[in-house]
């Protein structure tokens, strides 16, 4: 019996070495790069796909991509992490938490850690709406890397249906075709609501037509800024989908259902969503599908939309060698042929000029004019302080009180007006908390 | 080498079958004390062996997270640690001044008792009706165990959706007949549809303990009550009910538990606390605003005052469980 234990346990402890052996090889061989992501669904297979390319391009770096759930959840998981010290060494983050990152104190500026590992990034190559966000006083803060805008995607065959060709260029005059739709019995859900419209709909509503979201140019000019998009044509805005709601023209798809869904089943003939949301509507949609640009008020000349997506910050506290591998794996995503497959793949518009230059000589905006929609949406004008872009700390906190206001408008239990002036009040206060917090940064 | 000392441990436990509690254990409790015996170990490190995992889990599930949201209740922090402002009282006067947090609480009061007094009377009514079933029995209890063993937010994915105005068949069914439904819109039918789901989930643990009571009630005073000429339904309400108190009022604390705490997964599924807040209950709030929002101290602030309300409720359970109940059946 007890010469069993004893052969059992020597077997067991020289599996043992042999298996640290091995790993122990590995790990020599290969350096593990953890990069936790926030895209999923057919995203995410991509990006599955881009770390494999990596993986197998070099043989002294192994990324390691975990899916940490969407953007808000993978920064709770980033900010627990950190405090324990087991961050990842990549961190995928949305435009709405660039404050947040950059003055964590968490991260290596993108620009300081390429120029220390030696790679060469030529960063007046990234196309100027995307530059002109990621790039604080001359310095890039994080690689640009999913970069997208929101357009209006619309069911070409319902809207042929009722009579028009494509969505009008106005407000006034797409609400007069929505409610052609409905009443001609074309669709009952005219247009579907994005689960995001905060970005859309209200921020980048406010640059397209020019209107102040904060001040201090939107907290581009420092943390002392306030909103004050309850003063502006937002207001109207903000009635106006409440009107479309009411009148059953406008749906919200609620828990359960994701919006861009609603689209692609043929449920609803319309949302404003994404440019990234090509890889589905390309995958799923069984009508023919067109896309617009968004539309803008009557009479205002329309101005640039608002980049979205994120981008990838290294994370200090990771050894040398980790460091290095982040720069290469960086690197290798800022490739204009990486770049233009990633973009072809997902819908994301191209970060680099190369990029967008190689796609467009080889002709591919002519096989796929949506796909070109979102840069010209993007690019429209030159950007000035209502149109660059939204610099506002804690600017998720804000986010999620401005959505939970706006379903006070949806429900009924406040004016348009009375929530946005509550929404910003509300708003303001968690500005002034991170100005408190950030003082001097 | 582990195996060994739990047979150590197991024969020191085998030759001392008394009650494995330190006499202060019993001072703790308070009023329960009474029918234990006060007793000891003579090799206190057996105790503390044996004590020693509870204890261990109280450190890392209570005694340690107790620390971390007291040490940043007081405190206004970036997310990621770097700044720390101590700032005293700041976070409860603000929470305590906030509108959306007094909506917030009571919204839970609400919930919370409509929730308890729901489950509490179809499950009474189902335990009830089990005796006058006549043919299968089994898969009545079978039917009403069943959603007991689905994970609360995979009930509240299939809730969400069935009831989703948009895609929803019983959503739709709802339109046809007439009703407005729209959870999304209208705070009324997201609180509906949140309470239905936690009731529904709830019921079958209600059901069990219910149907043991009830059949503990000796059938000689039942079969008394029906030569006097009582129906059925009058001896439930005189006979067994009163009989079934103790157990009534243990569920009633356990369904408020669970109101309270439990019924996070389906909030989270079925409406994330909207719209406008209007089924964002004390504890959803504090994940919303800790997690979600990263506003850590206003998080810890409210995770202190949820764990005064639960001390509280402990406190008063113990009372009523000392004075009210009469568990001499």
């Amino acid at each position: 019996m007890a010469s069993t234990y004893v052969k059992s346990v020597a077997g067991l402890l020289a599996a043992g070495a042999l298996l640290m052996g091995a790993t122990g090889a590995a790990a020599a061989e290969r350096v593990k790069i953890e990069w936790w992501y926030a895209i999923s669904g057919k995203l995410g297979e991509t990006v599955q796909q881009l770390i494999s390319d990596f993986n197998k391009s070099q043989d002294k770096y192994e990324v390691v991509g975990t899916h940490k759930g969407n953007y808000e959840e993978t920064m709770a998981a980033m900010v627990a992490a950190y405090r324990v010290n087991q961050q990842p060494a990549i961190l995928q983050s949305a435009e709405r938490g660039f404050m947040t990152m950059l003055n964590s104190g968490a991260i290596i500026p993108a620009d300081e850690l390429m120029a220390k590992q030696g790679y060469k990034i030529d960063w007046n190559d990234f196309v100027k709406p995307v530059a002109g966000f990621y790039i604080v006083n001359g310095k890039p803060a994080a690689l640009p890397f999913n970069s997208s805008t929101p357009i209006l995607w619309y069911n070409a065959d319902a809207f042929k249906a009722a009579g028009f060709d494509a969505p009008a260029d106005t407000w006034q005059d797409l609400e007069k075709q929505l409610y052609a739709l409905k009443e001609k019995k074309v669709t009952d859900c005219p247009m579907a609501l994005p689960g995001d419209y905060q970005w859309s709909l209200i921020e980048n509503y406010s640059a397209i037509n020019d209107q102040p979201f904060g001040t201090k140019a939107n907290g581009y000019a420092g943390l002392d800024t306030e909103f004050v998009y309850n003063k502006t044509s937002v207001v109207g805005q903000v009635a106006r989908l409440k009107k479309w709601i009411d009148d059953g023209v406008l749906k919200i798809a609620g828990q359960g259902v994701s919006p861009i869904s609603l689209y692609t089943s043929g449920t609803c003939a319309s949302i404003i969503n994404s440019t990234a949301s090509h890889s589905a509507v390309e995958a799923d949609a069984k009508f023919k599908w067109s896309a617009a640009v968004m539309p803008h008020e009557e009479g205002v000349q329309p101005k640039n939309s608002t980049i979205g997506g994120a981008a990838l910050w290294a994370i200090k506290g990771k050894p040398e060698e980790v460091q290095a591998g982040v720069a290469a794996f960086f690197n290798y995503v800022a490739q204009p042929n990486v770049q233009e497959w990633w973009s072809k793949s997902t819908g994301y518009v191209p970060v680099t000029n190369a990029a967008y230059a190689k796609m467009k000589q080889e002709g591919y905006f002519k096989d796929h004019p949506t796909r070109e929609i979102a840069i010209e949406q993007l690019s429209r004008g030159e950007p000035n302080d209502n149109s660059r872009g939204f610099r506002f700390g804690n600017h998720n906190q804000a986010t999620a009180i401005l959505l939970e206001e706006m379903q006070a408008v949806w429900t009924g239990k406040k004016t348009p007006q009375e929530a946005l002036d509550s929404s910003v009040k509300r708003g303001n206060e968690i500005l002034r908390q991170y100005e408190k917090l950030h003082a001097g940064k | 080498m582990p195996a060994s000392d739990a047979l150590r441990l197991d024969e020191g436990a085998a030759t001392r079958p008394r009650f494995p509690l330190l006499p202060w254990l019993g001072s703790l409790v308070g009023s329960s004390e009474t029918g234990l015996k006060a007793s000891h170990f003579r090799r206190p490190w057996l105790a503390a062996g044996l004590v020693a995992p509870q204890l261990l889990i109280l450190l890392f599930f209570f005694f340690i997270p107790t620390w971390k949201a007291l040490s940043l209740a007081f405190v206004q922090v970036d997310p990621f640690g770097g700044t720390m402002i101590f700032v005293g009282l700041d976070n409860f006067t603000t929470l305590f001044s906030s509108p959306e947090y007094r909506d917030s609480a009571v919204l839970t009061l609400w919930f919370t008792t409509v929730q308890c007094v729901a489950t509490l009377l179809v499950a009474g009514l189902l335990a009830f009706a089990t005796d006058q079933v006549m043919r299968g029995k089994a898969i009545y209890k079978g039917v009403i165990l069943l959603p007991y063993a689905i994970a609360p937010a995979i009930s509240g994915v299939l809730w969400a959706f069935l009831f989703n105005p948009t895609v929803g068949p019983l959503a739709h069914m709802l339109h046809d007949l007439g009703f407005a439904w729209d959870p999304n819109r209208r705070p009324f039918d997201a609180l509906l549809l949140v309470s239905v789901a936690a009731v529904w989930k709830h019921i079958c643990y209600d059901y069990i303990f219910l149907v043991a009571a009830f059949l503990a009630v000796p059938a000689s005073v039942i079969e008394a009550g029906a030569i006097d000429g009582a129906r059925p339904v009058r001896r439930f309400l005189t006979i067994t009910l009163p009989m079934a108190a103790p157990t009534i009022f243990f569920l009633i604390v356990m369904n408020f538990v669970y109101g309270l705490f439990e019924t996070f997964g389906i909030i989270d599924t079925i409406t994330h606390g909207g719209p406008a807040g209007s089924t964002n209950t004390l504890v959803y709030k504090v994940y919303q605003d800790g997690f979600r929002q990263l506003d850590l101290g206003s998080s810890a602030a409210q995770s202190v005052v949820l764990m005064a309300i639960a001390i509280l409720f402990t406190v008063l359970q113990f009372r009523a469980v000392e004075r009210k109940v009469n568990y001499q059946v």
